[in-house]
């Protein structure tokens, strides 16, 4: 990729620790290159990226994304490793996100939405981290569907650092992209800035689980100054968890979606109990009647309902866990899988 | 004169015999020990004066050597008080010569010439046994540890004075007679039963499957959910011990000085509660003496590591040598004793830091990181050492007063007893004594699976992302289950029961 003088002033400013003041700066000049002369660097930072793979989209770049050129204080560089397509305004792009503490129930709603988009063809756009981000990620990436992450670090800074593997995975299947150059370490201040990036570059925002003053409600309230749709799903009025999701919903700044075809037409369907229910056992039918009528139930309450033994029971409850009927949760209770 | 009683010095659980060679002579009056004593020994100087005198005999105004031979080997404690005495007495001529020279004689001394008990009676017993020694001498304390052994002639005796008149002829006394041994004689040898335990019917099960199968055991839940009290219940439901495998954990009890002289015999399997501040010499023996440490004194029986992530990691990966070779080697700079190790490993742990995780009334406070860092610190090599990991449910309170009875130890006991028989019988002569020890040759001939049974077992790892190294553990421990359930070969509902005890290969805590 050929970089203008225009570009390189842009990405060398990035670097500059003034570079935050410099913005207004940046504004008020013709052009970049007005604030940048000496370029003997630029060539050397240029080529180390190359050689990372990454690629730096400017404002003025005919790659850049319009939807994201429209918001305000829009990040002057873009640097990008994967996929740089998944940018184009022909993509239909929506943001899930979410608390990085996730439970069960955030995990399944996250699941849910984000096989539905990627099923209907959309980009799913989140902040990797961990929690709801990374479990969109990674639903998205078993679909085979595209994905964007949007980092609060340098393009190459893998954070936090157990997803090294998934940060891999959309790098080769997605896109990654950060504003911040190559190297930046990941700091507190620099995630809520990002995350107008990630409202900005999609058409609504999800939150699937987010507790109140989370980081996710920055993004949420971001979608609104930009603009965009933002969705919230209700959880249990009891749950710390889904405490800010519910006060959108409250507070009638969000709609609430309870399934995906509230956002989207969902493509493909997605299997229908009715096709199972044939190939359960009689007894396998029971354990899911018993499962339906609750959130969870315990094992020591299947036990006593099914009047089965510990052995009988252990054995049929693993035999419908593998074949994917019911979910065991932790603490040895039991579920009806989400997928059904 | 010169007098030559034979005593004895332990050496990890065997031992030697020791010539005491006593020496009266004229000259100052002294009282000199040599051939390596230890302080012990060297006291045992005013132990015996007043002893003697006490006993109305005379003590010898001259000079006393006292020689403990082998001379290059280290002698400790206060057994050699009484061989002293008797030498001293022999060589002024209170005792007839000779009179003495059959028995191996220990034992240590009170002031007022009574006996008093000593440590590790019944090692030196064995070890003497076999070096052809049949007469002993020792305090009535010991008798009941040394009643259990036959072959022997052991005289056990409460006074200084009563040993002299044996010795001289002037009283006929009995050997200690021979009793025969009996695990199941103490009807409350635990002070627990599993009928205590409520609810936890996931884990009790677990529990049984454990011990039919020797597999070691992994406990996850909150505080409070009962895991102590259900690994102070794993010895009720473990089968009785034979003989030999009471006298190998006598023998180590006797050497540490735990043996309760009341009983003689250890019946009841040994519970160990290290506490997490362990140090390794504590758990492994160690020490200048190179005493026995926990994993040697929990042989036939069971280890508990409460809390196991809170134990140094150092300390952890240290069982692994035990866990592996039931055998534990203590090095010291004088010496290197090889002590015998073979427990069951119970361990429990939180969930999490907060212990909270996964509750459904109780909100987790840890961050992810906390309870990654938690859980990593048991490492994959310790881990995979336990067959069985399973997830304990805390109580409510109605289970905890309305719960309906629960099975009795002895109940579960009679079905382990009947896998255990299997077990004996399918590795009849290999060396291998349960499923847990099998050995890679030995599974692949016991855990042969059906086409149906690698479809299912297959199918389990995909859909619970099960690591690798589960899959041996799953197999061993179907093989026990199908033990259990009286099948020859492994069903498919014994691998689907199996599959639910690897919680920690579920990558849970994602």
């Amino acid at each position: 990729m050929n970089y203008s003088d225009d570009d390189k002033a842009l990405i060398m400013l990035s670097y500059e620790s003034s570079y935050p003041r410099k913005r207004d700066a940046l504004d008020s000049a013709d052009s970049p290159k007005e604030l940048y002369r000496d370029y003997s660097h630029a060539d050397v930072t240029i080529e180390e990226m190359n050689r990372k793979g990454i690629v730096a989209i400017t404002l003025n770049s005919k790659y850049y994304p319009s939807c994201l050129k429209n918001i305000y204080d829009p990040p002057q560089v873009l640097y990008c490793k994967g996929d740089v397509s998944l940018l184009s305004d022909t993509v239909k792009r929506l943001a899930i996100v979410g608390t990085r503490r996730i439970t069960r129930y955030g995990k399944d709603v996250t699941r849910e939405f984000a096989r539905a988009f990627s099923d209907a063809g959309c980009c799913v756009v989140s902040g990797m981290a961990r929690g709801v981000d990374s479990e969109a990620h990674k639903t998205v990436l078993a679909e085979n569907g595209k994905t964007i992450a949007v980092l609060g670090s340098g393009t190459d800074v893998i954070y936090p650092p157990e997803n090294a593997e998934l940060y891999e995975e959309i790098a080769s299947k997605g896109l990654i992209v950060s504003e911040y150059p190559p190297g930046t370490p990941p700091h507190a201040f620099r995630f809520p800035e990002r995350n107008r990036i990630i409202s900005g570059l999609s058409e609504g925002v999800l939150v699937t689980e987010a507790g109140a003053g989370s980081g996710s409600m920055i993004t949420a309230d971001l979608a609104i100054e930009q603009g965009k749709d933002l969705y919230v799903v209700p959880g249990n009025i009891f749950s710390q968890a889904s405490k800010g999701c519910n006060d959108k919903i409250k507070e009638l700044q969000a709609a609430a979606v309870t399934c995906p075809e509230d956002i989207i037409k969902v493509g493909k369907a997605h299997g229908d109990r009715e096709n199972l229910a044939v190939q359960l056992t009689l007894e396998q039918a029971r354990i899911i009647s018993f499962l339906e009528d609750c959130e969870s139930m315990h094992f020591s309450e299947l036990l006593a309902k099914s009047g089965l033994g510990v052995n009988e029971l252990t054995a049929l409850l693993s035999e419908m866990e593998i074949y994917g009927f019911i979910n065991k949760l932790s603490g040895n209770y039991y579920a009806i899988a989400q997928k059904l | 004169m010169l007098a030559k009683v034979i005593s004895y010095a332990l050496s990890g659980l065997d031992g030697f015999d020791v010539a005491v060679e006593v020496d009266v002579n004229a000259g100052l009056p002294a009282y000199e020990v040599v051939g390596l004593a230890d302080t012990a020994v060297k006291e045992s100087r005013e132990r015996v004066r007043a002893a003697i005198k006490n006993s109305l005999f005379d003590y010898p105004i001259k000079k006393i050597t006292v020689n403990l031979a082998p001379a290059d080997s280290k002698k400790e404690g206060s057994l050699y008080d009484l061989p002293i005495a008797v030498g001293v007495l022999a060589a002024t001529e209170q005792i007839p010569a000779h009179s003495y020279k059959p028995f191996v004689i220990v034992g240590e001394l009170s002031l007022d010439g009574g006996l008093r008990h000593i440590k590790g009676l019944m090692p030196i017993l064995l070890s003497a046994m076999q070096n052809g020694y049949t007469k002993f001498i020792v305090p009535e304390e010991n008798a009941k540890e040394a009643s259990y052994i036959s072959g022997i002639d052991v005289y056990a005796f409460s006074k200084l004075k009563e040993v002299v008149e044996f010795l001289s002829g002037e009283k006929e006394v009995m050997p200690v007679p021979t009793r025969t041994f009996s695990a199941q004689q103490a009807e409350n040898k635990y002070n627990v039963d599993f009928s205590e335990v409520k609810g936890q019917q996931f884990a009790r099960r677990a529990m049984e499957i454990a011990v039919a199968g020797g597999h070691n055991i992994l406990m996850i839940g909150p505080p409070g959910a009962g895991k102590t009290l259900m690994a102070k219940c794993v010895p009720t439901i473990m089968p009785d011990m034979t003989f030999e495998e009471a006298v190998e954990v006598t023998k180590i009890h006797s050497v540490a000085g735990i043996l309760d002289a009341g009983k003689g015999i250890v019946t009841a399997r040994p519970f160990r509660t290290p506490h997490h501040t362990v140090t390794v010499p504590a758990l492994m023996g160690g020490g200048a003496k190179a005493k026995p440490g926990e994993v040697s004194l929990a042989h036939n029986g069971v280890l508990f590591l409460d809390e196991m992530p809170e134990y140094q990691r150092q300390t952890l990966e240290s069982l692994r040598q035990p866990l592996e070779d039931g055998t534990v080697t203590v090095s010291r700079a004088k010496q290197s004793l090889d002590y015998p190790a073979k427990f069951m490993l119970v361990a429990s742990m939180n969930p999490c830091p907060c212990g909270n995780y996964g509750s459904k009334t109780q909100q987790c406070r840890c961050t992810a990181a906390e309870i990654r860092r938690y859980v990593s610190r048991l490492s994959g090599p310790l881990l995979d050492r336990i067959d069985l990991q399973v997830e304990v449910d805390g109580i409510s309170y109605e289970e905890l007063r309305f719960a309906p009875p629960s099975e009795s130890s002895a109940t579960i006991k009679e079905r382990v007893e009947k896998a255990r028989a299997v077990q004996r019988e399918r590795y009849k002569g290999s060396g291998v004594h349960t499923n847990a020890q099998m050995t890679n040759a030995q599974m692949k001939k016991h855990c042969a699976l059906s086409p149906e049974c690698e479809r299912i077992l297959e199918a389990a790892f995909r859909k619970l992302n099960m690591t690798a190294r589960a899959s041996t553990r799953v197999l061993k421990v179907a093989r026990t289950i199908a033990d259990l359930d009286g099948s020859a070969d492994i069903q498919s509902r014994h691998i689907t029961e199996a599959v639910q005890y690897r919680s920690l290969d579920r990558k849970y805590w994602e």
